[in-house]
């Protein structure tokens, strides 16, 4: 099998080197600026308050401040890292989004390690930025508590490339992936964003989308991941295993009538767990069968092409979500749903002020505000 | 023992897969060609297209020349955008910015 492995090894080598120095078109290369003597380093980000109204409660919270730290040490290295600030649990919660090291190998291929933002669907780390994100809150099943991870420590590989009028782009990496809890409350859930590793497996996962259109304004993700021992080492759970699939949708057009664009969002992702039996506090065994999943669909409308200043820079959003638990889970009970609608007004490119009302099975209907400034 | 040795040809195996799937990559990617109505793409169509898909676009004037230029790198991370895309758009963002 090695005398195998190596002329290949040698081969993908030459491959990489050959495709390093053109373009997609076979073009050389050709640098935009020097980046002799210099270390370039810039800072973005984005900061949020929210305001809650419910029959309960009315309150200001959920304060976040998320600087992004980005360095382009040369052509080829690139850092890129995100702390966050969080008052949300009533306290001041620091916390590392991402800290990424990316490697531009070629045109077609990225590589990384570190603390990443994996693509796993398209709503965590992409659509659910608090920029891009219509609402103040997560869809069901998508936030904290939902499925998949939020940030995964590992090595991975990304790029994108045109074939014809489409366009492909594909992410796949290996990392410690998620970490199964047993305690009685929360068994069978997942710690999905562990720093450190429990056993000797890895998780591996990846997405590939295409863009079908010559205007990229349809995108369709698949993803996965799969780890085959999510439990502690040692542990009689030690080899629980767990598969998790999303499927994506992203699609905008301009409808000349309402002068006005128009987005449609959609996601769903499902997780399928071994079945195990778990102990409960007083040492009996219990199973359930854990395979939640959960889906949302939003659409905007935004007049961007009017010229009225303050009604071009009105936007219209409509969600719809659901997250189904596993019903003999202590955490999970019944499955749940949640509908959204609200009226944003940007302030600028990436900054808005969101106004939603909000209502979900078993939960007070809510009024939030949240401004969000970009920068 | 036999365990090692299972998990080994197994790791073998998976090396075997993912050489095998980067070659058929490469070898794609020299074979195939983005059409020519994607090749003459502007800056312009391809800022309003591909940072529309995700954001509002951000106007050229926004930023400096240097930060486009990470910017275009974050972009080229976090959204896929290919080199090509990359390239063009932030030409295009520098052309009028500072």
């Amino acid at each position: 099998m090695k005398k195998l492995l190596l002329p290949l090894a040698g081969l993908l080598i030459s491959q990489l080197l050959q495709a390093q120095n053109t373009t997609e078109n076979n073009q050389p290369v050709q640098s935009s600026s020097s980046y002799s003597g210099q270390n370039n380093f810039a800072v973005f980000g984005n900061a949020e308050m929210t305001y809650t109204s419910n029959k309960n409660t009315k309150q200001f919270g959920d304060l976040n401040f998320k600087p992004i730290f980005l360095w382009q040490i040369s052509e080829k290295l690139f850092v890129e890292a995100e702390p966050e600030f969080e008052t949300g649990e009533g306290s001041l919660d620091i916390g590392l989004e991402y800290a990424n090291m990316c490697y531009f190998v070629n045109p077609y291929l990225t590589l990384h390690a570190g603390r990443f933002l994996p693509k796993f669907g398209a709503y965590r780390g992409r659509m659910g930025e608090g920029f891009i994100n219509r609402f103040p809150t997560d869809p069901v099943g998508f936030g904290d508590g939902g499925i998949g991870a939020m940030n995964e420590v590992g090595v991975g590989a990304l790029g994108g490339f045109g074939i014809g009028d489409s366009k492909i782009s594909y992410d796949v990496y290996v990392s410690n992936g998620p970490i199964l809890l047993t305690d009685p409350e929360n068994a069978g859930q997942f710690d999905y964003e562990g720093y450190i590793g429990n056993n000797n497996g890895k998780a591996i996962g990846g997405r590939l989308a295409v863009l079908p259109l010559s205007n990229s304004s349809l995108e369709l993700g698949f993803s996965f991941q799969h780890k085959k021992k999510t439990g502690d080492l040692g542990s009689p759970f030690e080899n629980v295993s767990l598969n998790m699939q999303a499927v994506d949708l992203n699609y905008y057009t301009h409808l000349t009538p309402l002068q006005s664009d128009l987005r449609l969002i959609g996601e769903w992702k499902h997780q399928k767990t071994d079945q195990v039996s778990y102990y409960k506090a007083d040492s009996s065994l219990y199973s359930f069968t854990n395979s939640p999943s959960a889906f949302y669909g939003t659409a905007t409308l935004r007049p961007s092409h009017v010229h009225n200043t303050f009604i071009h820079n009105l936007e219209l959003a409509a969600r719809y979500s659901e997250f189904k638990r596993p019903a003999d889970a202590p955490w999970g009970g019944s499955d749940t749903h949640q509908f959204a609608i609200s009226l944003d007004y940007w302030l600028h490119w990436n900054s808005l002020l969101k106004l939603t009302y909000q209502t979900e099975k078993d939960e007070p209907n809510l009024f939030i505000a949240q401004v969000v400034f970009g920068f | 023992m036999d365990f090692k040795i299972i998990a080994m040809k197994k790791y073998i195996l998976l090396s075997f897969i993912l050489v095998l799937s980067f070659i058929s990559v490469m070898f794609l990617l020299n074979s195939c060609t983005v059409s020519q109505k994607v090749n003459d793409k502007t800056g312009t169509q391809l800022w309003g297209e591909n940072c529309g898909r995700c954001h509002n676009a951000p106007g050229p004037g926004e930023l400096n020349a240097v930060n486009w230029d990470i910017v275009g790198k974050h972009m080229k991370v976090r959204a896929n955008i290919t080199d090509a895309e990359e390239k063009k758009i932030i030409e295009y963002l520098k052309s009028t910015g500072n």
